[in-house]
C-alpha cells in the first residue's frame, strides 16, 4: 500500500515550551492510525499542524509525495486533508443539509447543483436525512459528531483526522461511531484517529502509535501496543494488569 | 398541478408574493397621496435601511465589527459635493463616483486592516474614520472645515429624492438577499457560526471577508451620496462622525443581527424613534440608549431574531432546501 501521508520530525515550540518535540509518522492508504497519549502529549497540537491551523518550527508533512508543510488550512482541505475536532463545531444556526453543502461546496468546490446530490448521499451513509432541515445547533452529541464526520466527507477527502470523535458517547453510540469509521475506511480514504476510548483503538484501527511528551513512545497492531511495556508505563499507569 | 398550486407551501408563498406586492406598490405610489414631510421621513428610513443592511452584512454574516462605516458616507458625500460643487457635472456622476472611491479607499485600507482581529479591527477602522475627519477639515482641496453647499440637491424635489431612496433601500435588501444565496452567501453563514471549521472545510476567510467589505463599502458610499443630496450641505467633522455607524448598530441590533429583516425594521424603528425625539435633542440619545440597553436584556438576537427563534418566522428565507 503506498503512502499517503507521511510526516518527518515535526516539532512546535511556544517560547521554550517544546509541545511537540519530535513526531513521525506514516499513514498508507486506506489504513486507520490510532493514536493515544496522556493529556498534554501533543496529540491535538498534531492534528492542528497536519491541518494547517499551527506551523511546525521543524520537520516536514508530505502528502502524496508533495511537500504540504508551508500550505494553508485551505489549501490543504482542496488537497484531501479533513478533521473533525474534539468538541464538535457545527454552524449552529445553519440546518444538517447547509452544513454539509458548505463541505462540497468548498471542499470538494463541486458546483451548489452538484453539491445537493452528493449532500443528500452523504445525509443517507451518516444516517442525518431524516434532520436534514433541522438546525444544527438543536442536534445532540452524536448528531453533532455525525454531521461532523459527513461535513468532512463532503470535502472529498483523502486522508480524514477525527479528534476523539468517540469521547462522550455512550457505548452504543461508540459502536455506531466505529460503523462510521469502518464505512469511512471502505470508501479508500485513509484516517488517523485521536481516541481515548481504548476500546475503539482495539476494534477500529489497524494500528496504534503512542506518543507522549511531544515524541513517539511506540507504534504497531493495536493489541501489541496496548499491551507494551512503554504505554503502560507512560499512559495506562502500571497497575493496569 | 391544481392540486400543487393548492397545497400549503404554494399558498404561504402566493400570500408572501401578494403581500410584497401590496408593500411595494404603497412605497411607489407613497408621493401621490403622501405629505411632503411623511415622504421626506420614509427617504431617510431607506437610506438608513440600506446602511443597516451593509452593517449587517459585515458584522452579522461576516463576522467584522467595524465602528468606521462612516468612512464610506463621507466619502460619498465629498464625492458628490467635489463632482458637483467643483466641476458642475451631473449629480448621478457625483454618486457613481462616490461608491467607486469608497471601494478604491476600502481596497487600501483592507490591507492593514485585515492584519487586526476583533476588537482591534473594529477600533482599527474608527482610527481610519478619524484620521480622515482631520484630514479633510484642513485639506483646502476640499475646502478644510468650512465644507460644501451642495447646490445642485436644489434641483431635485423631495420625490425625485425619494424614489433614489426607495431604489437604494430595497436594492441593497435585493443584493444582501441575492448574495447570501449565492457560494458566498454559503460561506458567509458559515463563517459568522464557526470561523475554524469553515476554514477546515475550505472556505478562504480573507478572500470571502475582504469582498463583503468591498460590497459594503461601495454601498455606504453610494447611500452616503445620497444622504447629503438630502440633507444638501457637508463638513468633515458630521461627514465622518462616528453618529453615522452608532445609527447602523442601533439599526441592527435593535431589528435583530444576522437576519435581512432585522435592519428592515429597526431602520423604520430608529428614524420613527428619532422624528419623535426631534424636539428634544438633550435626550433623545439617553432614550434610543435605553431602548438598544432594553432590547439587548430582553430580546438579545433583537426583534426579528427572537421572532423567528420563537416561532420560526422568516418572509426572507435564505435557507437551501
Amino acid at each position: 500500500m503506498a503512502t499517503v501521508l507521511d510526516v518527518q520530525d515535526i516539532g512546535i515550540s511556544f517560547g521554550n515550551n517544546h509541545v511537540l518535540k519530535s513526531l513521525s509518522l506514516e499513514l498508507k492508504e486506506s489504513e486507520v492510525l490510532g493514536v493515544i497519549g496522556p493529556n498534554g502529549a501533543g496529540k491535538t497540537v498534531m492534528l492542528n499542524i497536519l491541518t494547517g491551523i499551527m506551523r511546525p518550527t521543524k520537520g516536514q508533512i508530505l502528502f502524496q509525495g508533495e511537500n504540504i508543510t508551508n500550505l494553508s488550512t485551505t489549501e490543504r482541505c482542496r488537497k484531501g486533508i479533513g478533521r473533525t475536532f474534539q468538541v464538535p463545531r457545527p454552524f449552529e444556526k445553519m440546518t444538517v443539509f447547509e452544513n454539509i453543502l458548505v463541505g462540497s461546496v468548498y471542499g470538494d468546490r463541486k458546483s451548489e447543483k452538484e453539491a445537493r446530490v452528493k449532500a443528500l448521499e452523504i445525509m443517507e451513509l451518516i444516517g442525518l436525512t431524516e434532520k436534514k432541515g433541522w438546525f444544527a445547533g438543536k442536534l445532540g452529541l452524536l448528531d453533532r459528531k455525525r454531521l461532523e464526520i459527513g461535513r468532512a466527507l463532503a470535502s472529498n477527502p483523502k486522508v480524514l483526522l477525527f479528534d476523539e470523535v468517540a469521547g462522550g458517547l455512550t457505548e452504543s453510540e461508540v459502536s455506531d461511531i466505529l460503523g462510521m469509521v469502518r464505512m469511512v475506511k471502505e470508501q479508500g480514504i485513509s484516517v488517523i484517529w485521536i481516541e481515548h476510548v481504548l476500546k475503539t483503538m482495539r476494534e477500529g484501527t489497524d494500528r496504534v502509535l503512542c506518543i507522549a511528551e511531544g515524541r513517539n513512545v511506540i507504534c504497531g497492531i493495536p493489541e501489541e501496543v496496548m499491551r507494551s511495556k512503554e504505554v503502560h508505563d507512560v499512559y495506562l499507569g502500571a497497575d493496569e494488569e | 398541478m391544481i392540486q400543487l398550486l393548492a397545497s400549503k407551501p404554494f399558498k404561504i408563498l402566493n400570500i408572501k408574493i401578494i403581500v410584497l406586492i401590496l408593500i411595494i406598490s404603497i412605497f411607489l405610489t407613497l408621493p401621490l397621496w403622501s405629505s411632503e414631510y411623511i415622504i421626506s421621513v420614509f427617504v431617510l428610513i431607506f437610506l438608513y435601511m440600506s446602511l443597516g443592511q451593509m452593517w449587517n452584512l459585515l458584522a452579522g454574516y461576516t463576522g467584522l465589527v467595524s465602528l468606521g462605516q462612516q468612512i464610506f458616507i463621507g466619502l460619498g458625500g465629498y464625492s458628490l459635493a467635489v463632482i458637483t460643487v467643483l466641476y458642475q457635472l451631473p449629480i448621478a456622476l457625483g454618486i457613481i463616483v462616490g461608491g467607486v472611491i469608497s471601494i478604491l479607499f476600502a481596497l487600501i485600507i483592507s490591507q492593514p486592516i485585515f492584519k487586526m482581529r476583533g476588537d482591534y479591527f473594529t477600533i482599527g477602522t474608527w482610527i481610519v474614520a478619524e484620521c480622515l475627519a482631520v484630514f479633510f477639515s484642513v485639506w483646502t482641496y476640499v475646502r478644510g472645515g468650512l465644507g460644501f453647499n451642495i447646490i445642485a440637491a436644489y434641483k431635485l424635489s423631495t420625490t425625485d429624492i425619494y424614489y433614489m431612496a426607495v431604489a437604494m433601500g430595497l436594492g441593497s435588501i435585493a443584493l444582501v438577499y441575492f448574495l447570501l444565496r449565492t457560494k458566498i452567501g454559503l460561506a458567509l453563514m458559515a463563517m459568522r457560526d464557526n470561523e475554524s471549521a469553515a476554514e477546515t472545510l475550505g472556505v478562504e476567510l480573507y478572500k470571502t471577508k475582504l469582498k463583503v467589505f468591498l460590497i459594503a463599502a461601495f454601498v455606504t458610499g453610494l447611500t452616503g451620496g445620497l444622504l447629503y443630496l438630502s440633507i444638501a450641505y457637508i463638513q468633515p467633522r458630521a461627514s465622518f462622525s462616528i453618529t453615522w455607524t452608532v445609527a447602523m448598530v442601533f439599526i441592527v441590533i435593535i431589528g435583530g443581527i444576522g437576519t435581512i429583516e432585522g435592519p428592515i425594521l429597526g431602520a423604520f424603528f430608529f428614524i420613527l424613534i428619532k422624528q419623535y425625539l426631534y424636539n428634544y435633542p438633550g435626550i433623545s440619545m439617553i432614550i434610543l440608549g435605553t431602548v438598544a440597553i432594553l432590547t439587548i436584556l430582553i430580546a438579545p438576537k433583537g426583534i426579528v431574531g427572537t421572532l423567528q427563534e420563537r416561532y420560526g418566522f422568516e418572509i426572507l428565507s435564505i435557507r437551501r432546501r
